[in-house]
């Protein structure tokens, strides 16, 4: 049924546009087409490889704010489904994080087309995407549904937490390298865990490395502890999302 | 069981939102730890009832009496918060039109994606799909998008749905009644499928005929409590004395009385209302004034009514309903249609009703009388089938229908050679006036 629900998403929104999925990659694109020509020729970074290294950044932050932001709103989005009976409410959240992978996975072959023909050193640590999106995967659904949650309740939620993926735009190494936060805030600004991400397919994809597992073993653990938590907590408040909506 | 159905003092209570309640996170922060108690109010209550499985249940009440939270709670949406509800088996519902279509989808995508939410599986779904679409007879338009349906489309789809996912609880919550009425006919005729292939279902209409036709029991709730869980015709008469008044409780308790035919006036069967004024005897009475159980089809009928306590205030209006045994009214009218002062400033009162013809078909009616506030809003008392009419007769009818209306047949030739005298055509004499 998720499967269903997520091809649902997908039709309605491309059936009646001409390009259909390639909107998937427009947007994304046109980001990058941006920063390249701002941070390489307006302000040079000084990154190499930096157009590959912006593609790793706007898909996956993509797929992880969206998949968020959308689940903010996915339950009250829904009132005829939450009432239904024997809707696994649940499925809301998860939903936009499913759908918005969609649009990671079908973007994700363009990008590793790019990084061949820009020089990346692709290598066998090309596997390494697969735990490392699943990771991801992992992450979004922790946010998604504490917030879908909330939003139940709290009807701003949605703005809010449009507001906060501004800011950790900023916040977060996308279109510029880690490595020029100065030092002393360096360990702060790595708590991000979508910094520990999206330092992990730079590695993969730019330079053929083996991310570090470490950390990356950390932001799982963090995010299966908290997908635990929140989902039992949405579970039993959903008992009562037929009467907020 | 699969298919049964069991509550036990079952509440849901729900929250009733302080005016100044934080809606936004922002507000919510503002207001910091300082809460607002919220009230609640019970939707429902102390709601107690059992189902075998393969019965049909109407669940019936004024609006805001908690039929749709009930249905609800019975397919697993919330939880109640008191008592225990177990519903075993499969759940259907058709709760709500709309529920999961969407509109930019054809009618096809829907019918599978909906039917998957209903908790098919997939293979099952494709399986199905050409009986739903014929079912639906929206074959010309699966392809179309559900945006060009009308709402009679979109609750033909959704029924046919709801059907092909055979589960053994089907919920129906007034829905029906956008179909047009074949489609409905359609709709009732496959309840009745479902019903024999052993399904339960749960259905709140305010349709009394439909109820009638489908359901074996009836559950009566009043403001979240059952006023009465039984029989069909037993729970229907209660609830027509009931319906449309909003004071109906007994203030005082009134003995059993006997009246003609053996039967029994009690309170709470067949008797109902305040019992602030009462109708102390009812008497039919033929044409030549005699009381009459049985009349010819097309004779008079004088219905004497004896009144006590009359002088409540505001008056009071009193009603007479003839009935099939099923329960169909044929005849309804009252003081307040006659413009018949009923003012009365003595306790007591007779009042007659005189009904010239009386052209029903034979058969066993009753003969319903109700007294009433002036203004509707209360009921005195009602007595309901309680006083049975044999209309006996030799009409030329088939039987069928309620009215024998006095009639002829006559025969005319447009062509004047073939006008040769036949045969009369037998007419039939309207019957006699008088008792049988």
């Amino acid at each position: 049924m998720l499967w269903e629900l997520t091809l649902r998403d997908l039709r309605i929104r491309y059936k009646r546009s001409s390009l259909g999925l390639l909107w998937a990659l427009l947007n994304p694109l046109a980001q990058i087409v941006i920063f390249s020509f701002l941070f390489v020729h307006v302000m040079p970074l000084g990154v190499e490889h930096y157009t590959t290294f912006v593609f790793c950044g706007v898909l996956s932050w993509s797929w992880f704010s969206t998949a968020v932001i959308g689940a903010a709103g996915s339950v009250i989005a829904n009132p005829e489904l939450v009432k239904r009976p024997g809707f696994p409410v649940g499925v809301l959240p998860v939903l936009s994080v499913t759908s918005n992978a969609v649009h990671f996975l079908i973007a994700l072959p363009v990008l590793l087309v790019w990084a061949a023909f820009d020089g990346g050193r692709l290598s066998v640590s090309l596997l390494g995407l697969v735990p490392l999106i699943a990771v991801q995967f992992l992450l979004s659904l922790a946010c998604a549904v504490p917030v879908a949650r909330l939003n139940v309740r709290f009807r701003d939620t949605q703005h809010l937490v449009a507001v906060i993926f501004m800011a950790a735009f900023y916040l977060t190494p996308i279109f510029y390298s880690a490595d020029r936060v100065p030092g002393a805030l360096r360990s702060v600004y790595m708590l991000n865990p979508m910094a520990i991400l999206l330092d992990g397919y730079r590695k993969i994809l730019i330079y053929g490395e083996w991310p570090d597992a470490g950390p990356i073993i950390v932001v799982a653990a963090i995010a299966a502890v908290l997908l635990a938590w929140s989902y039992r907590s949405f579970t039993r408040a959903s008992m009562r999302f037929a009467e907020e909506l | 069981m699969r298919g049964a159905i069991l509550a036990e003092g079952v509440g849901k209570r729900y929250r009733q939102h302080p005016p100044n309640r934080a809606n936004t996170l922002a507000e919510a922060i503002l207001q910091g730890l300082r809460r607002t108690p919220s009230t609640w109010f019970w939707g429902l209550r102390g709601v107690s009832f059992s189902v075998a499985p393969g019965r049909t249940v109407g669940v019936i009440g004024r609006n805001g009496a908690g039929k749709s939270s009930l249905l609800r709670l019975i397919g697993g949406v919330g939880r109640p918060d008191e008592g225990r509800i177990s519903v075993v088996g499969r759940v259907g519902a058709l709760l709500d039109l709309g529920a999961g279509l969407t509109d930019d989808l054809t009618g096809r995508e829907n019918a599978v994606l909906v039917a998957m939410i209903a908790g098919m599986r997939r293979s099952e779904v494709l399986a199905k799909l050409d009986s739903i679409i014929a079912f639906a007879e929206l074959e010309p338009f699966i392809d179309q998008p559900l945006r060009s349906y009308s709402s009679g489309m979109r609750l033909r789809l959704a029924f046919a749905v709801a059907i092909h996912v055979e589960p053994d609880i089907l919920l129906v919550d007034e829905v029906l009644a956008v179909g047009d009425t074949a489609f409905q006919r359609k709709c009732l005729a496959r309840i009745e499928d479902i019903k024999q292939a052993g399904c339960t279902i749960f259905f709140v209409s305010h349709d009394e005929s439909m109820i009638h036709a489908l359901c074996d029991e009836v559950l009566y709730l009043r403001r979240g409590e059952v006023v009465a869980f039984g029989p069909t015709a037993e729970v229907m008469a209660r609830y027509r004395g009931d319906t449309d008044h909003a004071e109906s409780e007994p203030v005082r308790e009134v003995a059993e009385v006997a009246v003609i035919g053996g039967r029994r006036l009690r309170l709470h069967e067949n008797r109902f209302g305040t019992q602030e004024a009462q109708i102390a005897a009812v008497r039919l009475l033929d044409a030549a004034g005699a009381p009459a159980e049985r009349i010819l089809s097309g004779a008079a009928l004088t219905v004497e009514m004896d009144c006590r306590r009359m002088n409540v205030a505001g008056g009071v209006v009193l009603g007479v309903t003839i009935c099939t045994e099923d329960d169909t009214p044929v005849f309804d009218t009252n003081t307040a249609l006659h413009e018949v002062d009923v003012l009365v400033a003595e306790t007591e009162g007779r009042f007659r009703l005189e009904i010239a013809r009386l052209d029903l078909v034979p058969g066993r009616y009753f003969v319903d009388v109700g007294l009433y506030e002036a203004d509707w809003e209360r009921l005195y008392d009602r007595h309901t089938h309680v006083y049975e009419l044999e209309i006996v007769g030799i009409g030329y009818h088939s039987g069928k229908g309620v009215l024998a209306a006095p009639c002829a047949w006559q025969r005319d030739f447009s062509d004047a050679e073939q006008a040769r005298p036949g045969p009369a055509v037998r007419m039939s004499k309207p019957p006699r006036e008088g008792a049988a």
